[in-house]
Parts: structure tokens; C-alpha cells; sequence
């Protein structure tokens, strides 16, 4: 019984791990320009679908030879800056064309405008690429190291909880050390401000856009490599976890993100083997319910969200 | 100005729809018999309901080559029942569909629907205006039920035929397959939360209990969902003799790529909606190695018998046949060979008279000796099981019925 | 020639169309759409049509509904498939076989009521067999989902319109799990099926298209009346004033818990009817009918017909009903026989149904960007300036004239009417109010003076309720008002301008001003919807009290008096929003910098007018820079600076007070 809870916890903490990677990059672009961006898990989604073409263009399928040593190394490396490249691309187009003109009305369009472009991004991959799953090309070994009893831990998932750290110091210490992250958080606090002081408000939000997004692509290379698949439909529900662990953590906090993502994977994975997962859905959505009545700031954000 | 025209526009294709719709644009020419066809032909099901719409438009074609069936010609009104607010199959669309039928006097009986959920709004209306519909693939048990007589066909006499056998015998027979031949002790059974798979896993889970098969437990998957690790992993822990899976090929999918990476070596059955010839392009040929699935009909497809039918079909439709385009095939013929037999009594061809036609059905056919019991079931309750090996579904036997 | 009268006459018939009042505009429309709503069927002569029609209908209701929250209030609701689906469950439940509880004594009411019947089975206990009538139901299902819609909308309260929006998206999920978990309720995934068909006085609905045809339209003719009537009330006016700017909003004394509260529950209760309808016709019931896509589209009808405007949603809910069951259909027959016509095998494979989601999508990134105020907004009739109007000079009237502005004079003038003691208020490390201690008498011109950021106006916003004190206590009239909601203190009788001017931009200035007397009135939705006399009175004499409020600014306000205020000049805004506060009635009236962006003229004009409010009995606190004004307006001057209280006395002591000059100028640097 305790390898599976353990067994549990590691896959809880893997599960976590890959929904804090969604949520860092829409923690950030919260963070800045204070807009749910419905379409940021969309971009994760087609982000998939790019990755996949990237490999099918390289000639690399699901059924094709697997890949070993450098030409590994030298895949993985152009398959992740492509991908990223494009999705940063998208990204910044969306802020571009459906969200800039927006910038100064208050209320609720933009977050409308973010679901149309959500709407449209799902619809364009389903008719472009069908209903049915496609299967992405297993990239990474197999490997697999027994923990206790039955239950072991998988280099895909070592790779996963790697990334998502490495991520976050990387994407911690830019917000905090670099002259762009003091720009950005001058502009998530007063852009006006900002603008006077001589920061390139437009050009800031530009490129947190390009970040977000890309990591977007970054993090769902890392969904199709772990999981195996992918589909039009995969960027509603983990995207809506990931914006749970997000909210959860503290919107706008980095290392807030990881710890959502964390919680939120946790939770699905000893909730599910205690009540089952038929029940998963309800837990998730109680405890965004919850947290955002109780404590908007989330466990480690500092701004609650303002009343308009 | 643009607003205008807009606005304009609109009124205009609005009004256009509207006149074509009038019965001004009906035109019987000679003797019509009208066969509807209402199935989800966009969508998440738009596969399987374009192998059922292509076997139907084959029979119609060849009956019509023959001289029509009783001197009438049979022509096919053809809707589509998914709506996109759905994303699949709609009930709602479903039932207007049908009012549609009934509202055009040529439109004698119907071929569909494809899912159940669709059937269980349909068949009231059809009870009221005693047309009747044959099914090749609808196979929740209660439509037919007479427990639920009142609710699906109140005034009494059956209108929802199938020439497909019904989840009353699918997912039981399953199980007294893995009971039996498989010699399982204990399982957990997985639904999808849908209509159907909720349906076939009550049954399979009734049976298996019935046969002394220890249930382990019982849970839902979410096809929308990627990561089924946890669920998996919590079968794993009470190391099941079997996994049954009640659904459909979204949640599937996934269930074979990650069931096979936590538990390889257990014995894994789901229902005829695994019985997809596109699992292994899906989730893997691996992954879908061992797993059995049913169809809830005789082997159809891959026998000796029909292999001049799939060549046809192949030829004719360009796309491979499905055993439910085989039963939708023959839901045409018994159409035909109903609207004969009225006419050769020398009876009026009216709704009512052909339902009573085709409930003294009794005909042979490239499935089988077709004939239907009081209810609208299929008389032949066979269940086939199938196996996945290296990448392509094997014929294993017909499906104990005890 | 025919297309050049056809145009000459579109265009004088649109012209005079344009020049009736609503009211008259009204009269010819409502029995024209009827009529046409009536004969739909007999003209269609198809029952398929007839029947889409009546599923339109339901559409149109769900959107009529979703309105009511989205587009009155502004709350973003992506979750209102969840009051479709109760409303759906609650009457499939109640109709059907479902639930079979044993029997028991309690039942035999209902039974007597023909609402169910006692089953008797050999050989097992009685059950109970529900079949409730459905037109019982249609209230029943009003009243749960009015319930459920207070219940989600509870948490959302304190929420930002994002953040609302994820959470009643949250319930919108969750409502269709629970559905399809809770077998033993809703039969789960299998969903209801012989849900009863309703019945008139033994004539039984059936399948026929017809009577729910026409039962729909009732029923939209119903949604349609009531929300024009809410729209047009005080209700309908709190709702947009929050929608507008929920801060204001309470300092005009709109309690936003109750309205947003209410707005959630009439929603809901709607989405409700449009539930039983929808699945008495259909008469199954599965969790898959209400899921996240549904709340989409009917958000997608409220985007497009425009948020807030009724004629907008029922038309934009109407074609993107016909869109989906038919239009796109018979486009898709004309692109395959375009396609066969031109041999193109891409134009004969193409299937629009499958892209009406994409057509969503593209729907409302289109009109957020370019028309956020739908394709037909509501309809605001401005009349233009005449010439006169435009040329003539300023006139003024006299604030003395307004009686009912006069406070009731309890206990005199001198009395102590605003006291404050040890008020204290930070912000993270900063006190912007530290110990704080005022007492303005009854009658009194106390004026408030620092440089910027000393709290000036953080000492309004605690006597306005806008924020808590971390300390102290404020009393009006001996009673305690700090810390409680600003509608309770604005109803006590203090009322406030803003200092960077808080109207509700898309209201008129008479809506804005009628606002201001919200909590001088009583009408509630029933009141609203039906109108009694009584209501009607209250309403008429709103409106002349606030044309007597406006006619204080003479000939500047009255002609724009129906103007939307976002196009007024800033005076003009500064007018209007005084012209507001003064309809609250007040006892005490806070004015923070009314005089900021006025000319000397205007400033002049102000302190008349200022004057004129005293002579009222008003007693006044005033916040200003512009000293000349306030050493000759006040009876008394206080000074902060850094959230303290340095002095305070007649204005001629307080300019010379060293300390005074010193928090202004700065500290006087000693010579080296």
C-alpha cells in the first residue's frame, strides 16, 4: 500500500510539475498587463501540434527509428527552439492584433476577446488536424528506477521536474536581477509610471508576451514527450488546472506558480486514489472557488487582485 | 451602411432558407418511397456515421438498379444530427430531424439513429406518428425495454427496430467471456462518463458480479483529460486479474498509451466502441496489443461470406466498411423487402402498415437470418469478440451467452 | 428604378421611423412582431421549420436571461449553462420516473393534487410516482434556479469581473459533473428519458412542433416584457450604475450585494423557464446537453446582438439559432453546388457546421475589437442642440428652490452632526489617517486643506464607507457609521463628488442623476416590473426633482439632459456630478476639489452655488487647493498633513499658523 501512495505522490508531484510549466507563463503575462489570458492555454495546445510538424518535417514519426546520442540531443535542441521561436511568435501576434487595441477599456472584453481567440486557435488545429489523437514521436529513453516496492520514478519525469525548476530560478532571478524584469515590474505596477520614466511600455508587454508564450511551446513539447499524444481539446482542461495552480500559488508570483502547479498535481493524484477520479473536476474547481472567496492573493502573492 | 447591409443579408438568406423549406419544393414523380437518415455526420462520431450513411446509400442504389422495391423507387433524406454546441451528436437535432420526416408525407420509415442518446428522444415521437426506425448501431437495452415502455413508446407498438443486438447481451457476454475463457477472478471496471459507456459497463459490471467475479472497484474516466496515471496506478495497487473499459475511443486513446506503460501484463476488454480501426494509429500498436472488444453482431466484416460485399463497398464508397455499415445495409433491405410484401398484400404503403411489415420481418441476410421479437430487438443475440494483435483486430469466436 | 424607390423609400421611412419617441415606436412594433411571431407557423407551412423555431426560442430565452447578468449588470457569467441544466433536471425530475421514494402519509397532499401517484407493487413497499404538471414546474424551476443563482453568485461578490467570471465558469463545470455523478438523482450519464409532456386542461403537447411553438413565444414575450420593464426601473438603473462603476455606485447608495445578488437570481430564474421549457419538448435530459461550449454560445448571442440592448440579444440569439440548425446547412448545399458547378473537390467537401465554433471565436474577437456594443445596441434617442441652444448664454438657477433638498432640521442648526474621534487608517506601513478628531456642527463649512497626500481624501473615503478604519469612530447624529457600506451611510444621509469625477460614463445625465436618488426611493422588482400607480408616482416625481436638480445650472445641463455623459464638457461633468450629490438628499454633503479645471468664472459660479446649499441647511466639508476659495467659503479650516490633524480653526488663523506654512512650503532651512 505505501509504494502506491508513493507511487502517487511521484506521479502527483510530475502531473504538478508539467501544470506549473503552463502556469508560469501565464503567471507572467498576468503579472504585467493583469488580464486572464484564456488563449495562453490554447497557444499550449497548438504549441503541440507545431512540435509535432517540426518532427514529421525532420522526418522523425511515432513509427520512425528512435533516435539516440547526439542526433537526440541535436533534435530535441532544434525541435524546442522552433517550437518556441513559433509559439513566441503567436503569442506576441495575439497581443498585437487582439489585445492592444484593447489595452485601455476596463471591464470584461478582453478576457472575452482572449476566450474568441481560445475558440478559434481549438477549431482551426480541430479541422486542420481532426478529432482523433495524434501520437507524438517518444523522444526521450524509458528509463525507469524502482523507489520502493512496486513503485519507481522515470527519467521523463526526472527530465520534467528538472526543467520546471531550472525554469522558475531562470525566470525568478530575470524578473528580479535583470534591467527587463525591473521594466516589467515597473509596468505590472503603474505603466503609466513606467512610460514616464522612459520604459517602452508596448515593447515591454511585447516581450512578455513572446516569453510567456514561449514557454507555452516549451511546455508543451514537454506535455507531448511525457505523454505520448496529443489533441485539439488537450489545452481546456489542463489549462484549466494550470490556471488553478496558478491562482493558487499567488497570480503573478513565479515561484508561486511551481508551488500551485505542485498542490493542484498533488491533489489530483492522492485525491483521485482516495475518492476516486470520477470526482477530480469538483476538487479542482472547489479549491479555485475557495481560494479565490478566501484569499485572492493565492499562498504566496502579494497583490490581491484589485476590485475594479 | 454596412450594418444595413448586414442586416439585409441576413433577412435575405433567412427568407430564402424559409421558401425552400415550403412544400412547394416537393416533387413526386412516379412512386417514392423516402427512407430518412438522421446521424451525426460532423463531429466527434462523424466516421462511424459516414460508414452507416455509405451501407444504406449501397442498398438504396441497388435496389433501385432492380426496379425499386415493390414498384416504388426508394430515395434517402439525409440529415445531420451533430450540432456544434455539442461537438457531437445532438438529442435536441436529433428530434427535429425526425419531426422532419414525419412532417413530409413521402418520408415512410427512417434508418438510424447512430447513438443511443439520440434514440431515446426519438422514439416517443415516432410511437406517436407509428413510423418506425431501424437501427444499426443504438445499443442501450432500455429503448426497447417494455419495463420502459411508457417512456420510449407509449402507445405501445414497437418503432425502434435494430438489426444490431443490444448492451443487454454485449457487455454481459464479455463477461462471461473473461469469466469463462479467460478464466478472470477479479476486475475493475472504467466508464467514460458518456451515455454509452456508462450503459455497457452497468451491464458488464451486473454480469460479471452475477458469475462471482470479484469487483475491485469502479471509476470514471475523462476524455478531456490527459494524465490518467493516478487512476491507473490505483488499479495497479489492487492488481486486478482484468480491466474492463466501458466508452469510446477519446478517453481510450489514451487509456492504452498509459494502461500499458503501469500495467502491461493485465488482461484489458472494452466494448465495441474500442473496436476502432484507427487505436493503433492513435495510441500505438504496443499499447493496444491483448486488448479484446466486441461488436454486437456476428463476425461480419473479415468472413469469407462478404468478401465480394467489402470489395463492392470498397469500390463503390471508397472507405473501408464497418460491421454497422453491414447492419445499416441491411435496415435498408428490410425496408425494401417490407414495402414488397405491404404491396404485394395489396395493402396502402402507409407508415403504420409498413411498421407492421417490418415487425413480421423475416428474412435472410448477409448477417444472418434477420427477425425481430415483440420488442424491435434483433432476434439473433450474438456477440462476437475480436482481439488486437500486432496492430489488426482478430476474430477470437462468438461471445459465450452464459 | 425599382431598387432606386425602393431606396427613396427606405430612406424617408427610416428617417420618420427615427423621429417617434419610443414609446410610440413601441406601440407599432410589439403588436407588428407579434403578428408576425403568430403567423410563422401558418406561413412556414414545414413543422421541421416550426420546430426549429420553438428550439430557437429556448435559445432566445437562455440569452434574455444571461442578459440580465452580462449585459445589465455587468457581471461576466461563463458558467449560465448551470441554471439551463437545473431548471432542465429540476422539472426532468419531478416528470419522470426517476426518483421512487417509499411511500408515506406526506405524500398523500401532492397525491390528492394530482401532482403524483401511489405505486402499488406486490410484494414491495409503495413508491411514490412523480409526474408534476409542468406549468407549476415553469414557477418551481424559476424559483430553485433563483436560489442556486444567489448561491453562485455568493462568492463572486467581492470579485473583480475577471476573476467572477472564472469562478461562476467554475459552478458552470461542476453542475454537469455533479450531474452525471449523482446517479441516483439523474440517472447520470444515461440521463432522464419519458420526462411527461405538458398538458392543458387535458390536451396533451404531444410531439407536435405547434404548441411549443407558440408556448415559447409566450415565453419570450414574457422574458422580453420583463427585462424591458427592469431596464427601465430604479432596478435597472442600479444594476447598469454597478455595471458602470460599482464604487460610485455605493456612495449614490446602491447596495451592490443585493443588486448583484438579484441579478444573479432573475438570471438564473429565466435560465430556468428556458431549462423546463427546452426539455419538455425534448423530453430527455443528459449532463452533455449543458456543457462549457453552451454557456459560450449564448455569450457569443449576447456579444453580437449587444450587452445590454434586449431587441439586440433576441435578434442575435435568433440567427445564431438559425445559423446553426439551418442557414449553415443550406450554405453548405449552395458551396457543394458551387462546388459540382466549378468542379472545385475542396468547395463539394466543405462541411460549415463543423466550423460554427471558429465562427464563435472569430465572433467575438471580431466585435470586442470593433463594436463592443453589438450589432443592434440599445436604442438612445439624443436629440441634437438647436442652434439657440448651442449659441445662447449661460443661465443659472437657484439651489434655494429645491425643498425637498432641505434636511430636516432635527435639533437645530449648531448641533454636532459629524463627529469623529482617534480615526485611524494605514496602508502597509503608511497612516494615511493617524488619530484623527473633527467635529462639524449642523449648518457648518468645514473646509479640509494639506498638501497632496496628507489623506484628504482617505478621510472622505472612511466617512463614505468607500474603506474601513483600522481604528476610531465616526458618528452621524450619534449614530456609528465608520466601517459600515456606503449605501447604508449614503441612506443615513451623507452624500460625496469624487475628485477625479466618477460618473457612469454610459448613462445619461438624467440616468446618472436618478441614480442619486436611489436610496430615496422604494421601488424593488415587482414594483419594477409590474408598476402600480404607486410606483408610477414615485418614478414621475424622481424625474422632476431631478429636472429641478439639474435646472440649477440654467440652460448648461437641461438641453443634455438625455446625453450620454461621456461626451459633456469636464464643467458640464463637474455639474452633473454635484447636480447627483445634491439628489442624495444629503445631511452633510462631502465635496472633494469641485473646483479643480474651472475657470475663475466657474469658480465664481461654485461658490454661489455653494453658498446657495448652506442657505439649504446642507452642511457642508469641502476638500480644496484653491485657498481663495476657501478662506472665503468656510466657517472653519482644517489642515493635514501626513495623516495628521496640525490645525484647525477660522480660516485667517490657519493661513498665518506656522506649521501650516511649513507642511505647504517645507521646513525653512536654517542659514548654515
Amino acid at each position: 500500500m505505501m509504494d502506491v501512495v508513493l507511487q502517487q505522490v511521484v506521479n502527483g508531484l510530475a502531473l504538478g510539475m508539467m501544470y506549473a510549466l503552463l502556469a508560469l507563463g501565464f503567471t507572467m503575462v498576468y503579472g504585467i498587463i493583469e488580464l486572464i489570458n484564456f488563449s495562453h492555454f490554447s497557444v499550449f495546445m497548438t504549441g503541440t501540434f507545431v512540435g509535432l510538424t517540426v518532427l514529421n518535417l525532420m522526418g522523425v514519426t511515432a513509427v520512425s527509428r528512435a533516435l539516440t546520442g547526439w542526433t537526440l540531443v541535436a533534435t530535441l535542441i532544434v525541435l524546442f527552439l522552433v517550437t518556441m521561436v513559433i509559439t513566441g511568435l503567436l503569442g506576441m501576434a495575439i497581443e498585437r492584433l487582439c489585445l492592444r487595441p484593447l489595452r485601455n477599456v476596463s471591464g470584461t472584453a478582453p478576457m472575452i476577446t482572449t476566450i474568441g481567440v481560445a475558440f478559434v486557435l481549438i477549431n482551426v488545429m480541430l479541422l486542420t488536424f481532426g478529432p482523433q489523437a495524434q501520437r507524438f514521436p517518444s523522444l526521450l529513453p524509458n528509463w525507469r528506477w524502482p523507489l520502493y516496492g512496486t513503485a519507481e520514478i522515470t527519467f521523463k519525469q526526472l527530465v520534467l521536474f528538472a526543467v520546471g525548476l531550472v525554469l522558475m530560478v531562470i525566470l525568478s532571478h530575470l524578473v528580479k536581477r535583470t534591467t527587463l524584469g525591473k521594466a516589467m515590474r515597473a509596468t505590472a505596477q503603474d505603466a503609466d509610471a513606467a512610460r514616464m520614466m522612459g520604459i517602452d511600455v508596448d515593447r515591454v508587454v511585447v516581450l512578455t508576451f513572446f516569453l510567456g508564450s514561449a514557454l507555452a511551446g516549451a511546455g508543451s513539447l514537454f506535455f507531448g514527450l511525457y505523454y505520448g499524444f496529443t489533441g485539439y481539446y488537450i489545452g481546456y482542461t489542463t489549462g484549466l488546472r494550470a490556471f488553478t495552480s496558478a491562482v493558487l500559488g499567488g497570480i503573478g508570483s513565479i515561484p508561486g506558480a511551481v508551488l500551485g502547479g505542485l498542490c493542484i498535481g498533488l491533489t489530483q493524484s492522492l485525491g483521485g486514489q482516495l475518492l476516486g477520479v470520477k470526482w477530480t473536476d469538483v476538487m479542482i474547481f472547489s479549491i479555485l472557488i475557495f481560494v479565490m472567496v478566501l484569499r485572492p492573493s493565492g499562498l504566496l502573492g502579494v497583490r490581491a487582485p484589485q476590485k475594479a | 451602411m454596412t450594418r444595413r447591409v448586414l442586416v439585409a443579408a441576413i433577412a435575405l438568406i433567412a427568407l430564402v432558407t424559409m421558401l425552400a423549406g415550403l412544400p412547394g419544393g416537393l416533387t413526386a414523380q412516379g412512386k417514392v418511397a423516402k427512407i430518412g437518415l438522421s446521424l451525426p455526420l460532423t463531429g466527434a462520431d462523424a466516421d462511424g456515421a459516414d460508414a452507416i450513411l455509405k451501407g444504406a446509400q449501397m442498398a438504396i442504389a441497388e435496389i433501385n438498379a432492380k426496379g425499386g422495391a415493390g414498384g416504388y423507387k426508394l430515395e434517402a433524406v439525409v440529415f445531420d444530427s451533430a450540432t456544434p454546441a455539442a461537438g457531437q451528436y445532438d438529442p435536441a437535432q436529433a428530434a427535429t430531424n425526425y419531426k422532419k420526416f414525419i412532417a413530409d408525407a413521402l418520408v415512410l420509415a427512417a434508418v438510424g439513429p447512430n447513438m443511443s442518446g439520440e434514440g431515446k428522444a426519438i422514439s416517443p415521437i415516432l410511437s406517436e406518428a407509428d413510423m418506425a426506425t431501424i437501427t444499426p448501431s443504438s445499443t442501450n437495452p432500455d429503448i426497447t425495454d417494455p419495463k420502459f415502455q411508457s417512456q420510449y413508446r407509449p402507445k405501445g407498438k414497437a418503432v425502434y427496430f435494430r438489426t444490431v443486438t443490444t448492451d443487454a447481451y454485449q457487455g454481459p457476454n464479455m463477461a462471461n467471456y473473461l469469466f469463462h475463457a479467460q478464466k478472470v477472478k477479479s476486475v475493475f471496471v472504467l466508464d467514460d462518463g458518456g451515455a454509452f459507456g456508462v450503459g455497457i459497463a452497468d451491464s458488464f459490471q451486473k454480469r460479471a458480479t452475477d458469475l462471482g467475479v470479484k469487483i475491485l472497484g469502479r471509476d470514471r474516466l475523462d476524455p478531456k483529460e490527459a494524465d490518467y496515471k493516478t487512476i491507473l496506478t490505483k488499479i495497479k495497487g489492487l492488481n486486478p486479474d482484468a480491466l474492463y473499459y466501458g466508452g469510446v475511443m477519446q478517453a481510450a486513446a489514451k487509456l492504452a498509451t498509459q494502461g500499458f506503460e503501469v500495467m502491461p501484463r493485465v488482461i484489458k476488454a472494452g466494448s465495441d466502441g474500442v473496436y476502432d480501426l484507427s487505436w493503433p494509429k492513435q495510441s500505438g500498436k504496443e499499447s493496444v496489443e491483448g486488448w479484446f472488444c466486441s461488436q454486437a453482431s456476428p463476425e461480419l466484416v473479415t468472413s469469407q461470406k462478404l468478401e465480394a460485399w467489402v470489395t463492392k463497398f470498397k469500390n463503390e464508397m471508397k472507405r473501408e466498411p464497418t460491421n454497422y455499415a453491414i447492419t445499416s445495409y441491411n435496415a435498408v433491405l428490410v425496408i425494401a423487402d417490407a414495402v414488397g410484401r405491404t404491396a404485394s398484400a395489396n395493402k396502402p404503403i402507409t407508415r403504420s402498415n409498413l411498421r407492421d411489415a417490418i415487425q413480421a420481418t423475416k428474412m435472410s441476410s448477409i448477417q444472418g437470418p434477420i427477425a425481430f421479437d415483440a420488442n424491435g430487438d434483433i432476434l439473433t443475440r450474438t456477440v462476437s469478440i475480436y482481439q488486437w494483435r500486432d496492430g489488426e483486430i482478430k476474430y477470437v469466436g462468438v461471445a459465450p451467452e452464459k | 428604378m425599382i431598387a432606386l424607390v425602393g431606396r427613396l423609400g427606405a430612406r424617408l421611412g427610416v428617417e420618420r421611423w427615427r423621429a417617434l419617441p419610443i414609446a410610440r415606436r413601441r406601440q407599432i412594433l410589439t403588436p407588428a412582431l407579434l403578428g408576425i411571431g403568430l403567423l410563422f407557423p401558418v406561413l412556414s407551412g414545414n413543422a421541421g421549420n416550426v420546430d426549429a423555431a420553438a428550439n430557437a426560442f429556448t435559445y432566445v430565452l437562455l440569452a434574455l436571461g444571461l442578459n440580465i447578468v452580462v449585459g445589465f449588470a455587468g457581471l461576466l457569467d461563463l458558467g449560465y449553462a448551470a441554471f439551463f441544466a437545473i431548471g432542465a433536471y429540476g422539472y426532468g425530475i419531478a416528470a419522470s420516473g426517476q426518483l421512487k421514494p417509499e411511500w408515506s402519509s406526506l405524500w398523500a397532499p401532492l397525491e390528492w393534487a394530482g401532482q403524483v401517484s401511489r405505486l402499488v407493487i406486490p410484494g414491495q413497499p409503495d413508491t411514490v410516482q412523480f409526474h408534476v404538471a409542468f406549468w407549476p414546474m415553469l414557477a418551481v424551476s424559476a424559483i430553485i434556479c433563483a436560489i442556486f443563482g444567489m448561491l453562485f453568485g455568493a462568492p463572486t461578490l467581492r470579485l473583480r469581473g475577471d476573476y467572477l467570471a472564472i469562478v461562476t465558469l467554475g459552478f458552470g463545470e461542476i453542475v454537469p459533473v455533479v450531474a452525471r455523478n449523482w446517479e441516483g438523482l439523474t440517472n447520470g450519464a444515461q440521463g432522464l428519458g419519458g420526462i411527461r409532456t405538458p398538458r392543458w386542461f387535458g390536451y396533451d403537447f404531444g410531439f407536435s412542433p405547434y404548441p411549443y411553438y407558440f408556448l415559447g413565444l409566450a415565453l419570450v414575450a414574457a422574458a422580453v416584457w420583463i427585462s424591458i420593464r427592469l431596464q427601465e426601473s430604479r432596478v435597472g438603473r442600479a444594476w447598469m450604475a454597478i455595471r458602470e462603476d460599482e464604487l460610485a455606485a455605493g456612495a449614490m447608495g446602491v447596495n451592490h450585494v443585493h443588486y448583484k445578488l438579484l441579478a444573479f437570481a432573475m438570471g438564473a430564474a429565466v435560465g430556468g423557464l428556458g431549462g423546463t421549457f427546452y426539455v419538455a419538448k425534448l423530453t430527455t435530459a443528459t449532463p452533455d446537453m449543458f456543457t462549457f461550449p453552451v454557456s459560450v454560445m449564448l455569450l457569443v448571442m449576447v456579444v453580437l446582438g449587444g450587452l445590454g440592448s434586449i431587441r439586440g440579444v433576441v435578434l442575435a440569439a435568433l440567427f445564431v439559432s438559425f445559423l446553426q440548425s439551418v442557414i449553415l446547412q443550406d450554405l453548405t448545399e449552395y458551396i457543394h453546388a458551387l462546388g459540382r458547378l466549378v468542379g472545385s473537390a475542396f468547395l463539394q467537401g466543405v462541411e460549415l457546421i463543423t466550423s460554427l465554433e471558429l465562427i464563435f471565436g472569430v465572433i467575438l474577437v471580431v466585435m470586442m475589437i470593433f463594436r463592443r456594443e453589438g450589432l443592434w445596441p440599445a436604442v438612445r434617442r439624443v436629440s441634437a442642440l438647436t442652434r439657440e441652444q448651442q449659441t445662447a448664454a449661460p443661465t443659472r438657477g437657484s439651489v434655494v428652490d429645491l425643498a425637498w433638498a432641505r434636511p430636516e432640521a432635527a435639533g437645530g442648526a449648531g448641533r454636532p452632526l459629524l463627529e469623529i474621534e482617534g480615526l485611524r487608517k494605514s496602508f502597509g506601513g503608511v497612516a494615511a489617517a493617524d488619530d484623527i478628531a473633527l467635529t462639524v456642527h449642523a449648518g457648518e463649512l468645514v473646509s479640509v486643506i494639506g498638501p497632496n497626500g496628507s489623506g484628504k481624501t482617505t478621510l472622505f473615503n472612511l466617512i463614505t464607507g468607500l474603506i474601513a478604519p483600522d481604528g476610531g469612530s465616526i458618528r452621524l447624529e450619534g449614530r456609528e457609521i465608520g466601517g459600515r457600506p456606503s449605501h447604508e451611510i449614503v441612506a443615513a444621509g451623507v452624500g460625496r463628488t469624487f475628485q477625479n469625477i466618477r460618473l457612469f460614463n454610459n448613462l445619461s445625465v438624467m440616468e446618472n442623476l436618478l441614480v442619486g436618488e436611489h436610496a430615496r426611493l422604494e421601488a424593488g422588482v415587482l414594483g419594477a416590473i409590474f408598476r402600480p400607480p404607486r410606483v408610477q408616482q414615485e418614478e414621475a416625481q424622481a424625474v422632476e426633482r431631478a429636472l429641478e436638480g439639474v435646472a440649477i445650472f440654467g440652460n448648461r445641463l437641461l438641453p443634455r439632459i438625455d446625453h450620454p455623459v461621456y461626451g459633456l464638457s469636464y464643467a458640464n461633468r463637474r455639474r452633473t456630478e454635484i447636480a447627483r450629490a445634491i439628489m442624495t438628499r444629503p445631511k452633510v454633503l462631502l465635496l472633494d476639489e469641485p473646483a479643480a479645471g474651472m475657470n475663475p468664472a466657474e469658480t465664481l459660479e461654485l461658490m454661489d452655488l455653494i453658498r446657495g446649499l448652506r442657505g439649504l441647511g446642507i452642511t457642508i466639508i469641502l476638500i480644496e487647493h484653491k485657498l481663495d476659495v476657501v478662506m472665503d467659503v468656510s466657517d472653519r479650516v482644517v489642515v493635514l498633513d501626513h495623516g495628521v490633524k496640525i490645525a484647525e480653526g477660522a480660516p485667517a488663523q490657519v493661513r498665518s499658523d506656522e506649521r501650516v506654512i511649513e507642511a505647504y512650503l517645507g521646513r525653512r532651512r536654517r542659514a548654515a
